[in-house]
């Protein structure tokens, strides 16, 4: 049986090929068989006694038609769609050429629908599903957090911890640990701040990536206490610093003022694992003590390692869980000290929501952003379905001769979803030439920054593929409606039909309609989410931070990379102070380890006199060094107590000044001033409480912040960043900031100098994002859906032509008829608003999380982009409306 | 003849041309005729059925044809069975028995 079919299906394949390729002589044999058989019919009836006229006439009619005969026997053959479907794409083709008009209409409306999508899509693609670029399969790789999962997680565990989970699992093939940090590289000719990372030896391992010259750690190399000055160089490093010397591998080059030996070079693509962040310099996490003086994985209450873990195949990620969280309780029991101040529970994490890196951020705004641009694509959908319908009113008689001829049903709709899906096409192609452009708009979105923030969007073969199948989609949606629509024509009344007079029938009027009323809505859908987020930006922009950042400059320095140690870098930072308070045009200038709303504040686990935790409760709170004047200089004020001054020093008692949430959450009703707070074994006592201001998150409720002196408390693995408040514009005095350091310090490299309005952009970004991007979508659907109700009316109204003249002729004023075309517009606008509202409140529901300060049904920006989309589409009515009075009667009744 | 009707008397047609053909080669007049001769009318097979079959079968493999001239001196078609095109006659043969033999056993039984 098998073989037999096999056999026949050679059969007719054989028989494609040569339908394909012998055409024309086996259309040429069709003709002269059919002959020959019209010839033996003809004598047939010759032999039984008929006239040779008589003879022809009878054969002829028991033939049935030589062409028809032809054509069946064409259909018959294998291969007969493919000729069907070249015949009606060259027909596709012929009509879209015949209509240039339309067809640019069409797909530039296609188009915009679809690269919307695709540029979200790209951004999609470059994030959340190639979360670390240069790793192929990341399905199997989850993160490994400790607490919950917050929007700004810190590095949750410490070296022990992570090397005593990593000898006992048997659900993970491997764990690794990084810990991201700016790194110098000195010793060559322009020394340069790169972002790298401290890791475990398994690092490459266990992503998967191989070295493209020499190799990766050695399990030796990475374990504590044993120090291997080796180094992983990425391959931008190779390339601009060692001009991609292939000799590199067992050269010394210098860290931080140390000499590494360089054993490898990272794949191009390969930029770390921290989603969104760029590192570039791997070095062996037990390297700490050397570079930064900290021996930190020597100590298993430091919690500073990000980890990934690769499950073995089979193992659920429940499963894992399980296993870590039990012998995560076993270290904690046999640990109390380390562990006591923070929550023990394990979660894990895909990588497409890691809570590290960009895309703890991005899950949440971009799915969000891909709804709204199908929401677009839907109404560009309705739109192109209105105009194929229309056309295809002008196409009855077309139509309706084929369908005379015999064409069926299905040969029409076949006809009609080969026409859209051509135009689908054209639409798909010039989506990707404007994706090429758009896909790498998000970066522009990133502020400068103190972060290595990178994002590589592209057009990728997956962006192509669903592009691809968005288009044909897209052509159907808009496609199938005008199709069945058209194809179940009245022949016979149609082909009455004188061709000038050719109406709209009711039931066609209403789908068109319809369709509008469904633009109408959608815009509207789009208008609202457009108009909440912009809102909700305009409230986060104008919300109170808490500081003052006009007239403010900022400026950045690593002291360590640098050399300096505890006593000389307090000291250099005093000289910073003293040298830039007297430059002109300085009003006040302090320190801090970080700056607001750049995702860069810090965090500690504290121990609060008088406060009792609840278990499992995360004492890990936001710690920030300040230098003296800082609250002055910020503008931030002091409520009670005192600030920071150069008073405070080593020396002296240690100071905190903390926050009004920090009081409100820890010693509510109480006097802090005079309390204490234990921080790694030092304690503090609170002199000062301060305004509450926001430093990660706009849109974050203040949180608790305590403050420390960096005159007392000096952190050698952080940035320094000045904040200098001027008289003038911030940026004039750059010039004599960076001088003066360069006085102070040659070799020190400034970086970052930006005023903080300009930097704390960040804390917007995503705010910014999607209000720029649901703004965009807004704008072009109300244009599209002004388009969409200009041509309905407009076609409708040319339809009514003769109706209006007769309407005149029997003394219809000019008004009259103005308000009845008008009335007719008005009525479809106001449906779409009624049906769009319902939408948007359903839609709106789902953007709450994302909103600022605005309710989700928020009765200002719905009453406004109502009444926006109902002024822009009565003023596309206006123009068909004022046509309609200049009617001449008298023309359009000799109209036929 | 609609699609529906076409669909369900396909494989009669081709039955009862490969019958036809089993008595030698023949042009496609003389197998319409033939048809008409021996099922006494029931069956007139039309041109536009007969040659878009003809095509499909040979495509199948079934039968073969070959331009030659008719009694008359006549330029005629003629087809004639494949080895393939036997096999399938006998297939289709059995078939048909067991479906007539089924209907019959049904109205019988009734």
């Amino acid at each position: 049986m098998t073989k037999k079919r096999k056999l026949r299906w050679l059969s007719r394949a054989v028989s494609f090929f040569r339908n394909v390729t012998g055409r024309q002589k086996d259309e040429l044999d069709i003709a002269a068989e059919v002959s020959a058989h019209l010839d033996l019919l003809i004598e047939e009836k010759l032999r039984s006694g008929m006239k040779p006229d008589e003879a022809e006439r009878a054969a002829r009619i028991e033939l049935g038609g030589v062409e028809q005969v032809k054509e069946q026997v064409r259909d018959a053959r294998a291969g007969a769609w493919l000729d069907t479907l070249v015949r009606d794409c060259r027909f596709a083709l012929r009509m879209s050429r015949k209509n240039p008009g339309f067809t640019a209409v069409v797909v530039l409306t296609l188009a915009l629908g679809i690269a919307a999508n695709t540029t979200v899509l790209s951004w999609i693609s470059a994030t959340l599903l190639n979360p670390i670029p240069g790793v192929a399969h990341t399905s199997d790789l989850v993160t490994v957090m400790r607490g919950d999962r917050t929007d700004h997680p810190t590095p949750p565990f410490s070296y022990l911890d992570l090397r005593d989970l990593s000898e006992r699992t048997q659900t993970f093939s491997g764990l690794l640990g990084y810990h991201d940090d700016y790194m110098s590289l000195t010793g060559v000719a322009k020394p340069e701040r790169i972002y790298g990372a401290l890791t475990t030896a398994s690092y490459f391992d266990v992503l998967g990536v191989h070295p493209i010259l020499g190799r990766a750690f050695l399990p030796e190399e990475g374990t504590p206490p044993a120090r291997a000055a080796v180094v992983v160089i990425g391959y931008a490093v190779w390339q601009n610093h060692f001009a991609g010397d292939p000799q590199i591998v067992g050269k010394t080059i210098q860290i931080n003022r140390h000499p590494y030996t360089v054993i490898g070079v990272a794949p191009r693509d390969f930029t770390g694992c921290a989603p969104g962040l760029r590192a570039e310099l791997w070095i062996p996490l037990s390297m700490d003590r050397d570079v930064w003086g900290a021996n930190r994985p020597a100590r298993r209450g430091t919690f500073w390692l990000n980890v990934l873990g690769k499950l073995r195949p089979g193992v659920t990620k429940n499963q894992a869980q399980a296993e870590l969280n039990l012998f995560m309780r076993g270290i904690a029991e046999r640990f109390p000290e380390d562990h006591r101040d923070s929550p023990n529970e394990i979660s894990l994490d895909p990588l497409w929501r890691s809570p590290f890196g960009i895309n703890g951020y991005l899950y949440k705004v971009l799915p969000m952003l891909l709804g709204l641009a199908g929401v677009l694509l839907l109404l560009a959908c309705a739109n192109v379905a209105g105009l194929l319908l229309v056309r295809s009113v002008g196409r009855r008689r077309e139509i309706a001769i084929r369908l005379g001829m015999g064409a069926s049903r299905q040969q029409i709709i076949r006809q009609f979803l080969i026409e859209s899906l051509l135009l689908g096409l054209l639409g798909g192609t010039a989506a990707i030439v404007i994706t090429r452009w758009t896909s790498h708009s998000l970066v522009a979105f990133f502020p400068p920054s103190n972060l290595p923030l990178t994002n590589d969007a592209h057009i990728d073969q997956r962006v192509l593929f669903v592009t691809i199948a968005v288009s044909i989609l897209a052509a159907i949606i808009s496609g199938v409606l005008p199709a069945l629509r058209s194809s179940s024509l009245p022949v016979q009344s149609v082909l009455k039909e004188e061709a000038t007079s050719v109406s709209l029938t009711l039931h066609k009027g209403r789908l068109l309609s319809g369709l509008v009323v469904a633009q109408i809505s959608l815009s509207l859908v789009l208008l609202v989410c457009a108009g909440l987020f912009t809102r909700s930006l305009r409230k986060a922009q104008q919300s109170d931070p808490g500081f003052e950042a006009s007239h403010l400059l900022l400026a950045s320095y690593e002291l360590s990379p640098a050399g300096y140690t505890r006593a000389t870098g307090v000291a250099f930072n005093q000289q910073v102070l003293d040298r830039l308070s007297a430059l002109p045009g300085v009003e006040s200038v302090t320190l801090a380890d970080f700056s607001p709303l750049s995702f860069s504040i810090h965090t500690d686990y504290l121990q609060i006199e008088g406060y009792v935790p609840q278990p499992h409760e995360s004492m890990e709170i936001s710690r920030a060094l300040v230098g003296p004047h800082y609250f002055r200089t910020l503008r931030t004020s002091v409520i009670s107590g005192r600030e920071f001054t150069e008073a405070d020093s080593p020396e002296s008692q240690l100071v905190a000044v903390v926050n009004q949430a920090f009081v409100d959450r820890y010693l509510p009703g109480e006097d802090p001033i005079g309390k204490q707070v234990t921080d790694w074994g030092d304690r503090f006592t609170i002199v000062g409480v301060a305004r509450n201001a926001k430093y990660r998150l706009l849109t974050y409720p203040a949180e608790p912040v305590i403050y420390f002196s960096s005159y007392q408390v000096y952190s050698p693995t952080d940035d320094t960043t000045i904040h200098l408040r001027t008289t003038g514009d911030p940026r004039a005095i750059a010039p004599s900031v960076e001088e003066t350091i360069h006085h102070l310090n040659p070799e020190l490299p400034l970086f970052n100098v930006n005023p903080l309005s300009v930097t704390m952009q960040l804390g917007t970004l995503f705010g910014r994002v999607a209000a720029t991007f649901a703004g965009s979508f807004g704008l072009l659907a109300m244009l599209l859906a002004a388009v969409g109700i200009y041509g309905v009316v407009a076609y409708s109204t040319r339809q009514r032509t003769r109706e209006i003249g007769i309407r005149m002729a029997l003394g219809a004023e000019q008004g009259g008829i103005y308000r009845l075309i008008l009335g007719q517009g008005f009525r479809l606008t106001l449906a779409g608003l009624v049906v769009g509202t319902a939408l948007a409140v359903a839609f709106a529901r789902l953007l709450k999380a994302q909103l600022f300060g605005v309710s989700e049904t928020d009765a200002i920006t719905f009453a406004s982009v109502g009444l926006l989309l109902a002024v822009v589409a009565l003023l596309a009515c206006h123009i068909p409306a004022r046509r309609a009075t200049r009617v001449d009667p008298m023309v359009a009744l000799r109209h036929e | 003849m609609t699609r529906e009707q076409t669909n369900l008397l396909q494989g009669t047609l081709d039955l009862l041309i490969l019958r036809t053909l089993r008595l030698g080669e023949m042009h496609g007049l003389g197998i319409s005729r033939r048809i008409e001769q021996i099922t006494q009318g029931t069956f007139s097979v039309k041109t536009g059925s007969l040659f878009p079959a003809l095509r499909r079968m040979q495509e199948e493999g079934w039968i073969k044809s070959a331009w030659g001239e008719s009694e008359a001196n006549r330029k005629a078609k003629y087809y004639r069975l494949t080895k393939a095109g036997r096999k399938q006659l006998e297939t289709e043969t059995a078939k048909w028995e067991r479906i007539v033999l089924g209907i019959s056993r049904t109205l019988e039984a009734s």
